[in-house]
């Protein structure tokens, strides 16, 4: 069992791996307007983080993410 | 009072290109498509014919722009667009950009907004082509790939909409995917308007005081293989790309052209 910080340490870490972010992410960011991701980003973005948890979305889970925030519940609620 | 009567005459000159075009476009969809539609099997050779069909109309619409006293085209190197399986790339100063692009190739494939595909005066014409839609994601960045290695050319706007003026917008990244996944040379055509006229926003007949000229000049290429010879992740390689070609438009843009 995960705890939101870890989380949050993981997805952020995927997103300056990813797509090497020097700037610093927040629960608060949001995906496209400040961390400007595109729909191929976001593609890659959820690889990854499927690898890292085991767990596997789709589309419709991924409809209603905007925010940081989001992507932690999304990964909270499923774990 | 001869500047007011030159810029009328301009008015009703791009009047009348614009009519013009309309009826050609409307032509091709009514009798040109058709036809070759009954007469060409193969589709991919019959989407080769018609893209090479609109590129005389566009040819035609330059043409009469020009004999009409409404703009100048200046065009260095234009030759070099009619390479074939590259990514011809622009700003995208005015509305008529890809017709004066497209009056310099033969065949060129296009990424045209998806609405075209339920508008039913251009449905006929974006199918006919073989133009793409702008869906997001994979599915067109592979979709343009395949076109690339087939050897035909592809006309990208990186920004995706008209140009603020005398500037360059934000870059979407869909044009360094398209690269980076086929492995195909950009090709960069500068266009610059002067003075800035059918901008985003800005009515036809809204002409400038002076006749429009607009110069492209089609210049150098951008290996993408060389931008981002090392880049961890295909997220960080886009990004290279789409920078590296930024700041060219926006440092070659600060400089008056020839």
């Amino acid at each position: 069992m995960a705890s939101r910080d870890e989380i949050f340490e993981w997805v952020s870490r995927v997103l300056r791996e990813e797509f090497e972010y020097d700037d610093e992410i927040r629960l608060e960011s949001h995906l496209i307007d400040d961390l400007d991701l595109d729909s191929i980003d976001a593609i890659d973005m959820t690889v990854r983080l499927e690898e890292k948890t085991g767990l596997s979305f789709n589309e419709n889970d991924l409809k209603s993410i905007r925010t940081i925030r989001d992507v932690v519940d999304l990964i909270d609620g499923r774990l | 009072m001869a500047n007011r009567i030159l810029r009328a005459w301009r008015v009703v000159g791009t009047g009348i290109s614009f009519s013009v075009f309309g009826i050609a476009g409307l032509l091709l969809s009514l009798v040109v498509f058709p036809v070759t539609r009954l007469v060409v099997r193969d589709p991919v050779e019959r989407e080769i014919r018609n893209q090479y069909s609109v590129h005389l109309t566009f040819r035609l619409f330059v043409g009469l722009m020009q004999a009409l006293g409404v703009v100048v085209v200046d065009v260095l190197h234009g030759e070099r667009l009619a390479q074939r399986g590259q990514i011809v790339v622009a700003n995208h100063p005015t509305l008529i950009d890809i017709v004066v692009l497209g009056s310099l190739m033969p065949q060129a494939d296009c990424v045209v907004k998806k609405e075209a595909w339920s508008n039913p005066f251009l449905r006929g014409a974006v199918t006919a082509t073989g133009y793409l839609p702008n869906d997001t994601g994979d599915a067109l960045v592979e979709a343009c790939a395949e076109r690339l290695r087939a050897g035909r050319t592809l006309v990208l706007f990186p920004e995706g909409t008209r140009s603020p003026k005398g500037g360059i917008g934000p870059f979407r990244r869909g044009f360094a995917h398209v690269a980076l996944a086929s492995q195909r040379p950009l090709r960069t055509v500068v266009i610059r308007a002067d003075p800035p006229a059918l901008m985003r926003g800005q009515p036809w007949y809204d002409v400038p005081e002076r006749r429009l000229r607009l110069s492209l000049d089609c210049g150098a290429v951008l290996d993408p293989a060389q931008v981002a010879p090392d880049a961890p992740t295909r997220g960080t390689a886009v990004r290279k790309v789409s920078s590296a070609l930024r700041d060219f438009y926006a440092k070659t843009l600060q400089t008056p052209g020839s």
